[in-house]
């Protein structure tokens, strides 16, 4: 690890520190069309009702490199493992940058898509998934991950229903399929499997998102209270001592 | 008469810290292979354009840590490992990498980064048949190399005495690896 000591033992002893509030990781991850979007409004907008301090943070967000990804997609000049290393650079900023210093001022975060996300994706693409979990460390647990589920199908049919899925969106590096639609089912077929794989392997809360909006939402409000009580992870102590050790400029 | 036999084409790394001794090398190594018959191109980092696509926004964002920094160079080298190098050896050239994955590592060991995460990362890079440093000038100020940017541009690399400590570690690095590859 970058930074142990001092760092690590401060990071301790918040965890363990019960008189403060501590802050909460929220990742809502699923495939494109599964209305994660929706429901993290929802939810944003009742938590902040229940009086909690709430940021959001997105996949592929951060000013600073959010920008380099955009111009590349334009032109399709990404290479699986170009696609996959930028991806996790822009997250790793945010982490840096958003998530843990939201974390660590008691607030909540939600984040839409986290590195599931670049996990099964970058799977889909191929690429092994040793290497692309090696590039998110040192790894940020979220405290809850509720993963929205639903067929390639329905996925296809929600997104080609308002638009047509882009070249990366749809797959077409990988897939050589011309149709954007076309390419999209075979894709998020691959990227569902990865999902479920990531599903089985991490214990997300999976949620039905075939269901009724109404219905998603009431089962995530339970789901949340039920998870909220847990607490922090010592999955998390490397990430926010080397974030902590970044902060006081020593590293 | 009988020909001279052609080198085999290869990939050669040249890696430090100051990026002007880096190029002077680049190009008398190019020179050397095309006098022993190969041709031979040169392979500098940011093909891609992404560093210079973070210069462009000055330093109204905020800065990288040296991770992120390192995650956008490997990008940047499998983009000139699928657009120049691997395209080049196809073609029977010799290439050189100038910089290759030594000085990334030895940025991100100066940095604090663990070397099983900076080994994992650069994974997908081939190995360099032949391995060359150069030590040139310890410099902090205007230089194009990937140390010199990282020194304008790493968080908590902000002060003269943090840079200077910077250069000095990789550069220890560098020194070190080469001692290996030469033991």
């Amino acid at each position: 690890m970058m930074v142990t000591g001092p760092w690590r033992k401060r990071a301790r002893q918040r965890f363990s520190e019960p008189s403060r509030r501590r802050g909460l990781l929220v990742a809502f991850e699923g495939p494109d069309g599964s209305g994660k979007t929706t429901q993290r409004k929802l939810l944003k907008t009742w938590l902040k009702s229940e009086g909690y301090s709430v940021v959001t943070t997105k996949w592929n967000s951060s000013d600073l490199i959010k920008p380099i990804i955009k111009h590349r997609k334009a032109i399709r000049a990404l290479s699986p493992e170009e696609f996959s290393l930028l991806h996790a650079a822009d997250f790793r900023h945010r982490v840096e940058h958003e998530v843990l210093p939201a974390l660590w001022d008691g607030k909540l975060v939600i984040a839409d898509r986290f590195l599931f996300t670049g996990l099964a994706r970058d799977c889909a693409r191929g690429l092994d998934l040793d290497w692309v979990l090696n590039l998110y460390q040192p790894l940020l647990w979220p405290d809850l991950v509720f993963y929205f589920s639903v067929s390639p199908q329905t996925s296809s049919a929600r997104v080609s229903a308002t638009r047509t899925p882009n070249f990366y969106e749809a797959g077409q590096d990988v897939t050589l399929i011309e149709d954007p639609t076309e390419s999209y089912i075979h894709f998020i077929g691959r990227v569902i499997r990865e999902y479920e794989a990531l599903s089985t392997i991490f214990k997300f809360t999976s949620v039905d998102a075939e269901q009724s909006v109404h219905d998603q939402h009431r089962e995530i409000r339970r789901l949340f209270r039920e998870g909220e009580q847990r607490p922090w992870s010592d999955w998390n102590l490397d990430a926010v001592a080397e974030w902590l050790a970044l902060r006081d400029g020593t590293a | 008469m009988k020909p001279r036999a052609r080198a085999k084409a290869a990939l050669t790394s040249v890696d430090g810290v100051h990026a002007g001794s880096l190029m002077q090398e680049a190009r008398r190594l190019a020179s050397a292979s095309g006098a022993r018959g190969t041709r031979a191109g040169i392979s500098y980092w940011d093909a891609s354009g992404i560093f210079g696509d973070l210069q462009a926004k000055g330093s109204a964002l905020e800065r990288p840590s040296a991770r992120t920094l390192l995650l956008l160079y490997a990008a940047d080298l499998a983009f000139r490992l699928r657009w120049e190098i691997r395209p080049a050896l196809a073609e029977g050239r010799t290439v050189i990498a100038a910089p290759y994955v030594d000085t990334a590592m030895a940025l991100g060991r100066a940095a604090g980064i663990e070397e099983g995460w900076l080994r994992s990362v650069f994974d997908f890079a081939p190995i360099a048949v032949e391995r060359h440093y150069v030590d040139g000038a310890i410099t902090t100020g205007r230089g194009k190399g990937l140390v010199e940017f990282a020194c304008r541009h790493l968080l908590n690399v902000e002060t003269r005495a943090t840079r200077q400590d910077l250069v000095a570690r990789a550069h220890a690095r560098l020194k070190a690896t080469r001692h290996r590859e030469r033991g």
